[in-house]
């Protein structure tokens, strides 16, 4: 028995002529980490938005966890499960590690509108706020404001409000995008960390990286998916070779 | 939790303190007067701090919240033409139409964001302002002379009343605002501000908390309105003039709109300015006495360069450095 949590259908989007994805049909087991590669302009992040939601394709089905989503908000797919990781950090810039957390933990609650008792000093949100930094090892640094962090621990923070909603499946676009070493692998390793307990696709430039992590390859080329397998398979494929990695390889 | 209130919000403390006190200040020097401009004080930043809620605190630019003003004056100047001078029922009117209206509005123009809802909802309150001077039954241009409303328990001929009343109202408006801020609601208003995708992401539909805390703004506005109508004696749609929502604005800007307390420290200094510039030049360069925003203005433009945060941030700054001063 297959036990996919995402299943994306024959699906297409187009912008103008440029066919950004073209008939992709992808699966994503339970508790893999998948990762999703291609060249720059392949469109994977137009792929990734319209799993998220913020684009609509223009012709095909997405199911998670079986049940169709194609026509559903981003934020109805976040309570349905999906959190993600954006290309660019996106977190809430004003406010401390701690309260981003607390912001979190406050939607996960499904307790929003709540007009009198204060929500930052409420102790039950405080500790289910540490526990969402701890995931990511952040609870040294709860305190600090957001505004003031590095781009490594900006991005490590993402990770945890995507992480926060106990999604069935986590996006994350290019989680390395602009950390440098020592925050590629602490990061590594949390998200290595994460294997076994959520699914995970991911979208990353550094092959080191998707090598280490992930149990499936995906290749995006053209807007085209032109292989799936293991690692192994992947870096054996002579097409991918020759598309991607480069044909002197 | 009140001790905890009180050093958060210390600043809209102490205003409120002294307002409670103020008229024994006035009746010891035999100033009635200046009642009348603390009460008129107290409406406007009662009706800003509304405002603040979408447009400090919520990020949302709303340059229509005036016509919320008109419509809760309205709500007691047409109750009264009627014979409904109970005050109660016209503050309760009013809570209900600017609500009611605040969601309509607010459904349509939180579909849109930046310099397109600043427009869309300039032009909601400019319909509403021809509305209302196309109500010939109610004065048209012209307005609606009428008596201050009756409370039941007291009426409103003794100014020191009507005083109070509107001193009770702001000062209940206030408490629940600073509640409200720091609540779970508040908290998901600030964090849509900060970074609405994210929120989004989260799962929350920014939609329904913009538009909540939209219409509470308006709710806020309307009882000023309604209040105002009392003060003034007298209704008309100047109330609702464009020109009264930049007011509003500016006083938020001017007083500082990331705090509770920016709108009333604004209204303060813009209406004392109002007051005291013309008298003033009158004395220094009587030529230009009428002209008394040729110094308001620049000391505007001064306030948003130079104090980051309005008056409020740069009281803030100030007391900060002092602190540090005297640590070393």
């Amino acid at each position: 028995m297959k036990n996919n949590v995402l299943e994306l259908r024959s699906l297409r989007k187009k912008f103008g002529a440029l066919k950004a994805t073209d008939d992709v049909s992808l699966e994503v087991e339970k508790g893999k980490i998948h990762a999703l590669i291609g060249p720059n302009g392949a469109g994977k992040t137009t792929l990734i938005s319209q799993i998220f939601g913020n684009l609509k394709p223009d012709s095909g089905d997405i199911f998670l966890d079986g049940k169709s989503i194609t026509n559903t908000s981003v934020a109805d797919r976040a309570l349905l499960g999906i959190g993600r990781s954006f290309q660019i950090s996106n977190v809430l810039m004003d406010f401390s590690v701690l309260e981003n957390a607390i912001v979190a933990k406050i939607s996960h609650s499904q307790e929003t509108f709540r007009f009198f008792r204060p929500a930052f000093s409420d102790p039950s949100l405080i500790e289910g706020g540490f526990a969402i930094l701890k995931r990511v090892g952040m609870e040294q640094m709860a305190d600090r404001k957001v505004s003031d962090l590095a781009h490594g621990e900006r991005r490590l923070l993402e990770l945890a409000l995507a992480l926060a909603m106990e999604p069935l499946l986590v996006l994350l676009d290019e989680p390395m995008a602009g950390a440098g070493p020592e925050d590629t692998i602490f990061m590594t390793k949390v998200i290595a960390g994460l294997r076994g307990q959520t699914t995970i696709l991911l979208i990353e430039h550094d092959m080191d990286v998707v090598f280490q992590l992930a149990e499936r390859i995906s290749v995006l080329v053209e807007g085209a998916v032109i292989a799936s397998g293991t690692p192994d398979e992947i870096s054996q494929n002579r097409l991918v070779r020759e598309a991607y990695l480069g044909s002197d390889q | 939790m009140v001790l905890d209130l009180f050093k958060k919000f210390t600043t809209l403390w102490i205003i409120l303190i002294v307002l409670a006190f103020f008229p024994i200040f006035t009746s010891t020097f035999d100033l009635p007067f200046w009642n009348d401009v603390v009460m008129r004080i107290m409406l406007l930043g009662m009706a800003a701090m509304g405002l603040n809620i979408v447009f400090g605190f919520g990020g949302m630019v709303s340059f229509g919240h005036a016509a919320f003003m008109g419509v809760g004056a309205y709500c007691a100047g047409i109750s009264q033409y009627y014979g409904l001078d109970n005050g109660w029922y016209q503050l309760l009117m009013s809570a209900v139409s600017c609500g009611i209206l605040g969601i309509l509005i607010g459904f349509l123009a939180l579909r849109t964001s930046g310099i397109y809802f600043i427009m869309i909802t300039l032009a909601f309150a400019q319909m509403l302002y021809f509305f209302f001077v196309s109500l010939e039954e109610f004065g048209g241009d012209d307005g609606l002379i009428m008596d201050r409303s009756d409370f039941i328990f007291f009426d409103l001929y003794e100014p020191l009343r009507l005083y109070y009343l509107i001193f009770f109202i702001l000062a209940t408006v206030s408490i629940m605002l600073m509640l409200l801020i720091r609540s779970r609601f508040g908290v998901i208003l600030q964090a849509i501000k900060s970074n609405e995708s994210r929120v989004e992401a989260m799962g929350l539909n920014p939609l329904k908390f913009k538009l909540t805390g939209y219409v509470i703004s308006a709710i806020i506005c309307g009882l000023s309105g309604c209040l105002f109508a009392s003060w003034q004696e007298f209704v008309s749609p100047d109330i609702m003039h464009w020109t009264r929502s930049g007011d509003l604005m500016i006083i938020i800007i001017l007083g500082g709109l990331t705090y509770l307390a920016g709108p009333l420290v604004g209204a303060i200094v813009f209406l004392l300015l109002e007051e005291l510039l013309p008298d003033l030049l009158h004395v220094l360069f009587p030529p230009i006495s009428e002209n008394w925003m040729i110094i308001f203005g620049p000391l505007l433009i001064a306030v948003v360069l130079f104090g980051k945060g309005g008056l409020m941030g740069v009281m803030g700054s100030k007391l900060k450095t002092a602190a540090n001063r005297e640590k070393t």
